[in-house]
């Protein structure tokens, strides 16, 4: 649905993307994950056709946004990182004014208006002025937009940013819920919302892809992969070393009952094994879980400059 | 073309909502008031000439500050964006803008209808001169609306983008006192982009397809410009 092939963006001799590429297929949540700064913005402006890139491809349900940036705009919906509102207009009159520019006539309009309000719940708020809503409602307003034409993708720049944590479930919640209908490529700098949203993420730092795949992939990828920790009383710990698949063993502190939590580089089947061998040993076991790298090592460790 | 008129809609309907326009409208309107009152009882004649050429050398501090707000705000509010991710073309933008500021002068002008009505009241007014008169203000309102909306696209800051589209037509106003400072030749030269030459035919009630082609060719230029400007913002 969405190509994206050697994007490169530069201002001046200031370089903003670099061999950027990516793939989106239909109906897919993709997050572009990045600190601020690594182009995610770029990025999404350059696949709207807001900005021209300096050179590269980007196709948009098979339209070649150079060649045809109308074809390419009315097949995404995009809502900007700051919600591209007039404060002095109603709910009303901004979602009928975006039909109008979209070529929607009279009564087209008043339906796809009214479809986009109850599509992200502002149902009853048609009357009230845009500068008078909280953030959480304006930003509702801003995907109102980007969805009335019914797209079938949806760029959303950083949709949660700015809002309490009660206003980001529910915009969470309704980005899930529009994921059904449209294709959603949505950036952040935050990691759970990926976690929370994204069955697959595209790391951006410094204008480069760092890594792209579903999220356990992202995590294997970088460092050691995962380890397994565990509690033990009564069995020394360097048994457990020469269990097979266990590649060391790190005791730590013993508390005051004499259990020992040790942490063992194995792979995750290796546990029943590690198990019977406390057994054998006669040992006690009280816990053995298998552990990965959280979001967060996989993050610092994909965007630390090399 | 659908676009256009649904960003002149949008366009009147900020204008509406808030008070710059309705303050410029007072303030042109009071300007009106005296202008005429001050034709009228310094030269005893039952005409408009006096107040119809001051307000045009108004209108060029008025509409600057009318249209300053119109693409800087967009810009910095964001709203740029949503314009330019639908498939609308920035000419659309620039001729409804345009137009947007264009019908709110027209309005004032419908407005200052009354002055000629009191003249008929106790005179006895050439309808012909009063018409092209205001024909000849028409034209310098969308001259000047063009020119303050490509300034509008020059910068984000609103006092800005206003004293630009004023510093842009000064010069086209001043060149009548040109021979004054300008060397003769030079002053010839330059003398026909003045705006004064241009709009004095108008206040004698004649119609010079020359001054029409001068007014057109202001107003056409400035917003090609604008468009240019928003077209432009693409590649940077």
């Amino acid at each position: 649905m969405v190509e994206v092939r050697a994007l490169c963006k530069s201002w001046g001799p200031r370089p903003a993307l670099r061999d950027v590429g990516f793939a989106i297929g239909s109906g897919e949540i993709v997050g572009i994950l990045g600190p601020n700064g690594a182009g995610k913005t770029t990025t999404m402006r350059i696949l709207t056709g807001y900005l021209a890139a300096t050179s590269g491809e980007v196709r948009v349900a098979g339209h070649d946004v150079l060649d045809d940036p109308d074809a390419v705009k009315r097949h995404v919906g995009y809502l900007p990182e700051t919600p591209p509102l007039y404060p002095e207009l109603t709910v009303g009159q901004s979602l009928r004014f975006v039909a109008e520019l979209r070529g929607y006539d009279r009564r087209a309009r008043v339906l796809a208006a009214g479809t986009a309000m109850e599509r992200v719940g502002l149902g009853g708020w048609e009357d009230r002025r845009v500068g008078t809503l909280s953030k959480g409602y304006r930003q509702r307003v801003g995907i109102a937009q980007a969805i009335l034409h019914a797209p079938p993708v949806l760029i959303l720049d950083e949709p949660t940013s700015g809002l309490d944590p009660a206003q980001v479930g529910e915009i969470r919640a309704l980005i899930r819920a529009l994921a059904g209908s449209h294709t959603v490529l949505l950036s952040t700098h935050v990691l759970a919302e990926v976690e929370a949203m994204c069955p697959r993420a595209v790391v951006l730092a410094a204008g480069r892809v760092r890594a792209d795949g579903p999220l356990d992939a992202l995590r294997a990828a970088t460092g050691d992969g995962g380890w397994v920790e565990a509690e033990v009383r009564g069995v020394a710990p360097r048994v457990l070393g020469e269990v097979p698949g266990v590649a060391w063993v790190e005791p730590g502190e013993a508390d005051a009952d004499g259990w020992i939590p040790l942490r063992m580089k194995a792979a995750d089947p290796a546990r029943p094994s590690i198990a019977a061998a406390v057994q054998v040993a006669g040992g006690q076991l009280r816990a053995l879980r298998w552990c990965l790298p959280s979001l967060q090592d996989t993050f610092l460790s994909l965007t630390r400059d090399p | 073309m659908s676009a256009a008129w649904a960003v002149w809609r949008k366009e009147l309907a900020i204008y509406a909502a808030t008070p710059l326009a309705y303050v410029l409208a007072a303030v042109t309107l009071s300007l009106a008031g005296l202008f005429f009152w001050l034709g009228v009882a310094l030269t005893g004649e039952a005409s408009l000439r006096v107040m119809l050429s001051d307000l045009a050398v108004a209108q060029l501090f008025i509409v600057p500050m009318l249209t300053m707000r119109s693409v800087a705000e967009e810009r910095r509010q964001g709203t740029l964006e949503l314009l330019l991710t639908c498939p609308v073309s920035p000419g659309a933008i620039v001729v409804g803008k345009w137009l947007a500021a264009l019908t709110l002068c027209g309005i004032v002008l419908a407005a200052t209808g009354v002055f000629p009505v009191v003249l008929a009241m106790y005179g006895d007014p050439d309808w012909g001169v009063i018409a092209t008169s205001y024909l000849g203000l028409g034209c310098v309102s969308a001259a000047f609306c063009a020119a303050g909306l490509f300034a509008s696209t020059l910068t984000d800051d609103h006092v800005a983008a206003g004293l630009l589209g004023i510093v842009m037509l000064l010069p086209l106003w001043l060149l009548a006192g040109a021979e004054r400072v300008l060397p003769r030749a030079w002053a010839e030269r330059l003398a026909p982009l003045g705006l004064v030459g241009h709009l004095q035919s108008f206040g004698h009630g004649i119609l010079d397809t020359a001054d029409l082609a001068y007014f057109a060719a202001l107003g056409c230029g400035f917003l090609v410009l604008a468009t240019h400007r928003l077209e432009g913002r693409r590649w940077r």
